[in-house]
């Protein structure tokens, strides 16, 4: 059961600060993850401010000419699925997108939310990651005004980022549609929804000589590996490669034992998914 | 496709379900979605620790919110409830006994009101060492779960509790000399396995409502599948006389044998009283279904089996060692039927069977779809492959010199006769449907491993068998009523939660009736003061026990109908027949009286009136059931064997240990078809479900004995992306001499034996034996990685 | 707090606590209980119901959030006593056992035929994949979905 708490829909960005200022305020925007947190007692807010009416947040422009990405903190998960230019020019975001959940959960919750609610295991996370995506964060404007992160310094620890009391995530940008290929892959127990025992995407830009893959569900937030751009330079032969990089991985991280797998599963499978990865972008 | 040799008007047939446009409108109406008048809502508090004393509860905040009308704890009920032990109380007394047992509980105005008032409860525990395993559970010196076992009541004759100890039953088989067979063999094979408890998950959770009246009655909405067996095990529990309690069952959302006993009633019933006669309601969210509602029991098994050099068993010898948790509920009852059930289909002259049922500080396991067989044929049917291999024999041909055929007997002594099924033809369906050719060769594996191959395919089979575990004096009835219009109302106290039972009666009252299927109707919703005895909906026994009983019932309706025709035809009776709906005599069909000229009895032009309204009855009983000797088992504790197969064929990534399943393929000896859809949609449902214990489904335990995934965020049943490329399914028919029409029971044998055919699969695609489930990607990864031929974590 | 919802094409005013949910809303205050509740976390899609065009579980909607929407529950599948396609076919194909998980299933073969006439067999089972069944085990309710859409197509 959920406790009672006051619910306030705000037309204007500024009512919306308003509300955030009160004591133990959440916003509340697909609710998918929030409102489970309240049902279990996890979570219990007095306030919940609805962004869904704010339409500075429905913005997702897809820019192919100015290669640009803008998704607003109220665009679902299935709008992004959805998007021609996403699915073709970013796949990872949109494969990782696809691996959230069920489709009617996909319908509520939002790419925001997903990085907001800051889990290690955030699906969104290791593509957003690869794409250097940046974090728009506003403010009532006396304090902060608008900041942007990266979304690496975004997500900060297990269920914890960089927002501050009565800050707001309103979008999240990708600087650049990716050159190259992208892909994101998960290892979950059932074919059927799940959260990842390990989740990761990859980037792989032959011109520019980038490769960039982030791992999640493997330390307490998703972890870009270094010295791979290095590695992608030295080695033309892309089995070599997957090889390599699985390495690397292997050694970056250092996943736990919890209910859904033990660590040293997590860590083959990095292994294993790596180098699937690498043949899937780099061939 | 089910193809059915039936020659029957309507049995056989694929008629729609009956319920189907109340369910696919949602105007069927579950306990659920029930509101009573006057009605509050319960909240149980429940006990975070796998065993602990119980110091003090402190209630007095939760009574003082505004809105809780009643706070009961355990001191206060001093009731027991029990199956076959009276080991239960109604809310943990003195002990909590594992975590997530009830220690106290709130009706209020509201849910979110019961809750709050639970977390206001303030108990003091004394936190206590559990016990977790069942063979710990045995050693001298363990912790006893219970121990004033010797003071309780139970089921005399067929169990037997052990004072001091943990175990509230052991079975014993004795059947011939096991020394004497093992020195016949040639070869000794040893193997042991395990399964971990699992849950029923029906998405409708546990839930009922009670009233207290002021009258002394008792009033009862429950989602239940045994309203009789809940109403009289509630009289033993409060010493009401039956007839003051009223057992009402509507629509119920699945049940899967966790809903078979007798759960949150008593609980409700308390509430109600104490809070001045309200009704109260008590639905489990799914948390609670997961933490205090039964499980199906874990099970450690261990084998013993000599065989000849040409594949003959020679002996048999098996401890099963069952993970009951706190409470015996159904788990005794299981243990016993594993045991007589514990050598598998086979014919074997010799063999020694423990089957140890054990208290330990987990949730209680209960029946659960097959009823202990899915675990015990894990063991039996992974053995026999073993065992083939180890012969160097083709595991189909082993088992086929070993299956039970007519001529043999069973291990308690029962003959197998040309009806009793045959459990050979099935094997040979799905060996033919998988194109079965041998197994694959250490050759060929190594050739696969060279080559590099990711994915590999295996093969494999498995055999099943299972009777209806019931008392002997198991019984039911049905009573048919005409309405005016020649139409029938049937009435049952046998739950159809979703097998589809009831259609398959109203087939059975037609084809005796020779009337149309649409005009027989069966209200959904029971009601032991208004519906006739059935034992319980369990067992896969309903089709039999209540086809039987319809058909005596239509038989008797028949009698009636010819009676008075005959006065009104001048003739006979037996001169009569009835026909399409009509009655008349044999060589003149053009002078017939409908059914519905003498549903309420026949009026004559003049006024003058005979016969009256037509009600037929009839009842069932389960003959020539015996208890089974306590010191060797021998006796008749089947109605009858259901005998099937399964074959699998999959594809394993050996990178991963993710296993695909491309196709399964099953038969069954059902007798006779009864609703050839009907039936294929049961074989679907639970092979599917089988398939979820074989790949997914466990209870992860701490070691302090919490619960670690009591969700389904974390326990994963099977969804619509999980299931196989391909399912078949083939019948054999041979005929069951007193089913109804031929038929017997096959509802909880498709589950059975999936796990053991995928586990004998993925032998041959990896060589790699593997002895626990789930089967999840993770197991058959270490099992890769390990390098072991067998892999035992 | 005041809403205006539209269920099934009526339309409702209703006072509502902000912690209700719309499952909660449907089901206990509007007494349309063909909705399911089998988990409250969104997990099992008994509570599927389709609310301005798209298939959303309901127990993780506030019925606040519902305000000025439009929402189809089961009770609105059948035009009076004729059934729809999909719940005849259901019938036909042995979609249902006990039922519980139907009025969900339902309502996302609904809302995926709407937005795909034509699936395939994979669309089918991942756009239903968020309805646990524990009865039919899923082939015959991907039967009776594949055989609407031969029907439409
Ligand atoms: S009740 Fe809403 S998804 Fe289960
Ligand atoms: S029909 Fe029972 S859960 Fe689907």
């Amino acid at each position: 059961m959920i406790r009672p708490f006051t619910y306030v829909k705000p037309a204007t960005m500024e009512e919306a600060f308003d509300a955030l200022k009160a004591d133990n305020s959440r916003p509340l925007a697909g609710g998918t993850d929030l409102l489970v947190d309240m049902r279990g007692g996890a979570m219990k807010p007095d306030l919940l401010v609805d962004i869904k009416g704010l339409d500075e947040l429905n913005i997702f422009s897809v820019d192919s000419g100015r290669r640009d990405v803008k998704i607003g903190a109220r665009i679902t998960l299935n709008l992004l699925i959805d998007n021609k230019t996403i699915r073709d020019h970013c796949p990872a975001v949109a494969e990782a997108a696809f691996s959230i959940a069920t489709y009617q959960l996909r319908n509520r919750a939002t790419l925001v939310g997903n990085i907001c609610n800051s889990s290690p295991a955030a699906d969104m996370a290791p593509p957003l990651y690869v794409l250097d995506a940046q974090v728009v964060i506003a403010s009532p404007s006396e304090d902060y005004g608008e900041r942007t992160l990266p979304i690496s310094e975004f997500m900060t620890g297990v269920k914890k980022n960089a927002l501050k009391k009565g800050e707001m995530v309103i979008r999240v940008e990708i600087p650049e549609l990716p050159r190259g290929k992208t892909a994101f892959m998960k290892k979950q127990r059932i074919k059927g929804h799940d959260l990842a025992l390990v989740n990761l995407a990859g980037l792989a830009d032959a011109e520019a000589g980038k490769l960039r893959i982030c791992i999640g569900s493997c330390a307490s937030t998703p972890l870009l590996l270094k010295g791979t751009d290095q590695l992608f330079k030295e080695t033309k032969n892309t089995e070599k490669l997957a090889e390599r990089a699985a390495d690397l991985a292997v050694h970056s991280i250092s996943p736990i034992d919890d209910v859904r797998s033990s660590g040293e599963y997590r860590k083959d499978m990095v292994k294993v998914f790596v180098k699937r990865l690498i043949h899937r972008i780099c061939s | 496709m089910i193809e059915t040799k039936s020659e029957y008007t309507y049995v056989g047939k694929g008629y729609p379900r009956k319920d189907g446009v109340e369910k696919v409108t949602g105007t069927a109406v579950f306990t659920h979605d029930l509101v009573i008048q006057g009605m509050l809502h319960a909240k149980t508090l429940m006990s975070p620790y796998a065993y602990a004393r119980i110091k003090s509860i402190d209630t007095e905040e939760a009574e003082r919110i505004p809105g809780v009308r009643a706070v009961v704890t355990g001191k206060e009920l001093n009731y027991k409830v029990g199956l076959y032990v009276l080991d239960k109380d109604i809310l943990a007394k003195d002990y909590a006994r594992y975590q997530g047992e009830p220690v106290a509980a709130v009706a209020a105005d509201s849910e979110l009101i019961a809750e709050e008032a639970c977390s206001r409860i303030k108990v003091e525990w004394e936190v206590l060492d559990p016990v977790l395993d069942p063979r710990e559970a045995l050693e001298p010196g363990a912790p006893l779960v219970h121990p004033d076992l010797e003071n309780y009541g139970y089921m005399k004759g067929v169990f037997s509790p052990r004072a001091k100890t943990n175990i509230p039953h052991h079975q014993k088989v004795r059947k011939g000399n096991v020394e004497e067979g093992f020195k016949k063999a040639d070869l000794t094979v040893k193997n042991s396995f395990y399964n971990p408890p699992v849950q029923h998950v029906p998405i409708e959770t546990h839930v009922s409502i009670a009233q207290a009246q002021p009258d002394g009655k008792a009033m009862i909405w429950t989602s239940a599948q045994s309203p009789y067996t809940v109403r009289n095990l509630f009289s033993v529990c409060f010493g009401i006389p039956h007839e003051n309690i009223r057992v009402k069952v509507p629509y119920v959302g699945g049940g899967f044998g966790g809903k078979a006993g007798i759960h949150l009633e008593p609980l409700c019933y308390v509430l109600s009283k104490k809070s001045g006669g309200r009704p109260v309601k008590l639905a489990m969210t799914r948390e609670e279904e997961f933490n205090t509602m039964p499980s199906r029991q874990g099970l450690y098994s261990e084998f013993k089996t000599g065989v000849t050099r040409d594949g003959k068993i020679t002996a048999l010898q098996v401890k099963y060692y069952w993970d009951a948790g706190a409470y015996a509920d159904y788990g005794v009852n299981i243990g016993r039927a594993a045991a007589y059930s514990g050598a598998g289909p086979y014919e074997v002259d010799n063999c020694k069977i423990d089957s140890y049922v054990v208290y330990t500080n987990k949730v209680f396991g209960t029946a659960y779809r097959g009823f202990g067989h899915l675990e015990l044929l894990w063991g039996v049917e992974r053995n026999m492959d073993i065992i083939a291999r180890k012969l160097g024999m083709d595991p189909v041909d082993f088992r086929m010199k070993n299956v039970l055929l007519p001529g043999a007997a069973t291990i308690t002594g029962e003959k197998i006769t040309e009806h009793t099924g045959r459990v050979d033809k099935c094997l040979e369906a799905v060996a033919m449907e998988i194109k079965w050719s041998g197994c694959k060769s250490e050759e060929k594996r190594k050739e696969e491993k060279r080559a590099g191959k990711v994915r590999v395919r295996g093969k494999g089979i498995a055999l099943l068998h299972k009777a209806p575990a019931m008392p002997s004096s198991t019984s039911t009835a049905v009573i048919l009523k005409f309405n005016e219009n020649g139409s029938l109302d049937l009435m049952t106290s046998l739950i159809d939660y979703g097998q589809g039972t009831y259609t398959a009666l109203s087939q059975i009252a037609a084809e005796e009736l020779k009337m149309p299927v649409e005009k027989i109707n069966i209200p959904w919703d029971s009601d032991t003061s208004l519906t006739p005895y059935d034992w319980q909906t369990v067992a896969s026994k309903g089709a039999f026990l209540s086809g039987n009983a319809t058909i005596i019932a239509a038989r008797d309706c028949i009698k009636q109908i010819k009676e008075t025709a005959s006065r009104v035809l001048r003739c006979s009776a037996e001169d009569l027949v009835c026909e399409n709906e009509r009655v008349y005599v044999r060589h003149k069909p053009d002078e017939y009286l409908e059914y519905k000229d003498l549903a309420y009895g026949y009026v004559y032009p003049n006024g003058n009136a005979i016969g009256g309204p037509i009600i037929g009855r009839g009842r069932y009983m389960a003959q020539g059931l015996t208890n089974l000797d306590p010191e060797t088992g021998q006796g008749l504790p089947a109605l009858n064997w259901t005998y099937g197969a399964h074959a699998i064929e999959i594809e394993v990534d050996i990178e991963t240990g993710e296993i695909e399943i491309l196709k399964i393929a099953s038969s069954f000896d059902v007798g006779q078809v009864l609703n050839k859809d009907l039936m294929r949609g049961q074989i679907i449902g639970g092979v599917i479900q089988g398939l979820g214990s074989a790949v997914s489904e466990e209870f992860r335990f701490s070691k302090e004995g919490r619960f670690l995934n009591p969700t389904l965020v974390d326990y994963k049943i099977l969804t619509s992306k999980d299931i196989p490329h391909e399912m078949t399914q083939h019948v054999v028919e041979t005929s069951q001499e007193d089913g109804p029409y031929g038929a017997r029971g096959v509802a909880e044998h498709p589950m059975l034996s999936v796990p053991s055919a995928l586990g004998n699969a993925l032998y041959d695609a990896l060589g790699i034996d593997y002895f626990r489930l789930p089967l999840n990607s993770e197991r058959v990864y270490f099992g890769i990685k390990s390098g072991k031929k067998e892999f035992h974590d | 707090m005041d809403i205006t919802v539209k269920v099934n094409g009526i339309e409702y005013r209703e006072n509502v606590p902000a912690n209700m949910t719309l499952l909660q809303l449907l089901k206990d205050r509007l007494q349309l209980t063909g909705t399911k509740e089998g988990c409250g976390i969104g997990e099992c899609g008994a509570c599927t119901v389709i609310m301005d065009g798209k298939g959303v579980v309901s127990c993780l909607i506030l019925a606040v959030e519902a305000d000025r929407s439009e929402i189809r529950t089961i009770e609105g599948e059948a035009r009076g006593e004729d059934l729809s396609e999909i719940q005849r076919a259901f019938i036909e194909y042995g979609g249902t056992q006990c039922g519980f998980c139907t009025p969900g299933m339902i309502m996302s073969a609904r809302e995926l035929l709407e937005r795909n006439p034509n699936p395939s067999r994979e669309e089918i089972a991942e756009a239903i994949s968020g309805n646990l069944c524990r009865c039919t085990g899923y082939e015959p309710i991907i039967h009776a979905i594949e055989a609407v859409a031969r029907k439409k197509g």
